[in-house]
């Protein structure tokens, strides 16, 4: 059965079981997707999967405002990893959802590379080996002066719209340092060198899952991800720090303890 | 290298140890380089990336970060952030074109005038040997 058709049937399946108020997915919207929360007697036929959209922080928005709701939710591999380390700083609760798992297919893997395309428990799809973005390393034959002259001409390309911010599942502040004076001048394009986007690259230390969504996000094409693999590569080999990887690890960076 | 340049270095010190271990090489009358500027915080632990990142970016050639040794720490933890959070920094420094030995961390207790210059002076020379930091106009 086509992998489209067999998650209808398990969303289906979910909704008529009853212990879910309703199932978040995407749905084909204006030649994209969008997310929706499809909820029992709905038709199905525009439950879509791809362009793929973030889903922890639409599960985040949809738990606060609903505190009783439990709810379904089709995962890919990112979104799970998301959904976990959201769990561990307290953004979302876990015991009310039923995750509906989704194995990435070869393009979409291809299209942001990622190591690890499925969940821990798949529904639909077969497991594909991960991919390690081929600019990382050749992003490492770079020499110093060369890497400085790369990353200042991307980042002046940034005019501050902050959409990398704003769609990636880990960034929950109240306050952000990204619009604090001190830190990240307001009114001043492109934010100086360095700050704005180096301040978040840090930021994301033990946070991020390598989503992609801020690079995909990004419509000044600043090559964001290839910073944020290089950090999660370091946080692997400093820390043995995999984001994601299972809710017991605790985050290295805001705990007690030296290794 | 110009044999005439002076690396502007920030120091930003812990009070409970390394500010008070520069205090006792100052009373001491030892002798340390004078590019250091000193400023003083209440933890290791209060440096935050931005704020070494905005120290380079205002102008500074090297940052130094010293704080109480693990174990004696002030309240109790502070310094395991720092010691693993400005590593981390040193990568992305590293990524992005900045020379890592720019910033460095060193753990200098109270009694340790000796070793605070000794720290001071080393990491001069090291800044002195790498030059300017010509950040200013890249972006």
């Amino acid at each position: 059965m086509h992998r489209l058709d067999s998650l209808r049937q398990a969303v289906r399946e979910l909704l008529d079981a009853g212990e879910v108020d309703g199932v978040l997915a995407l749905r084909a919207d204006h030649g994209g997707t969008v997310p929706h929360l499809f909820q029992s007697g709905d038709d199905l036929s525009d439950l879509a999967l791809w362009p793929k959209f973030p889903m922890p922080s639409t599960v985040d928005l949809l738990l606060s405002m609903e505190p009783e709701a439990k709810l379904g939710v089709v995962i890919r591999g990112c979104d799970e990893r998301g959904l976990v380390e959201m769990a561990k700083r307290n953004q979302v609760d876990l015991a009310r959802l039923t995750l509906l798992g989704v194995a990435c297919l070869p393009d979409e893997v291809a299209y942001c590379p990622c190591s690890k395309p499925y969940p821990s428990e798949i529904t639909v799809g077969e497991p594909l080996e991960g991919v390690v973005d081929p600019r990382v390393s050749e992003h490492a034959q770079l020499g110093r002066a060369e890497r400085l002259a790369f990353w200042t001409h991307q980042f002046a390309k940034c005019f501050k719209c902050y959409a990398c911010r704003d769609v990636c599942p880990q960034c929950f502040c109240e306050d952000c340092v990204l619009e604090n004076d001190l830190w990240v001048e307001r009114g001043v394009l492109a934010p100086p060198f360095p700050s704005f986007h180096l301040i978040r690259a840090l930021h994301t230390v033990g946070k991020c899952i390598g989503c992609h969504e801020c690079e995909l996000s990004c419509p000044a094409d600043i090559p964001l991800t290839i910073l944020y693999a290089l950090l999660r590569q370091d946080a692997e080999t400093m820390f043995g720090y995999v984001p994601g990887a299972s809710i017991e690890d605790e985050p290295p960076l805001v705990i007690a303890g030296v290794t | 290298m110009s044999e005439d340049f002076e690396p502007r270095i920030i120091g930003f010190l812990c009070n409970w140890c390394s500010y008070a271990g520069a205090d006792a090489a100052g009373t001491s009358r030892m002798a340390y380089p004078s590019n250091l500027r000193v400023v003083r915080v209440m933890c290791s632990g209060r440096v935050s990336p931005e704020l070494v990142l905005r120290t380079f970016r205002e102008g500074a050639d090297g940052v130094l970060v010293l704080g109480c040794h693990i174990g004696d720490c002030h309240y109790t933890d502070g310094n395991h952030r720092t010691a693993k959070r400005i590593p981390v920094l040193r990568k992305l420094l590293s990524y992005v074109g900045i020379d890592p030995a720019r910033l460095r961390l060193a753990w200098v207790s109270s009694s340790e005038a000796q070793r605070f210059t000794q720290v001071v002076s080393e990491f001069t020379e090291t800044v002195r040997q790498l030059g300017p930091l010509e950040l200013k106009g890249k972006a």
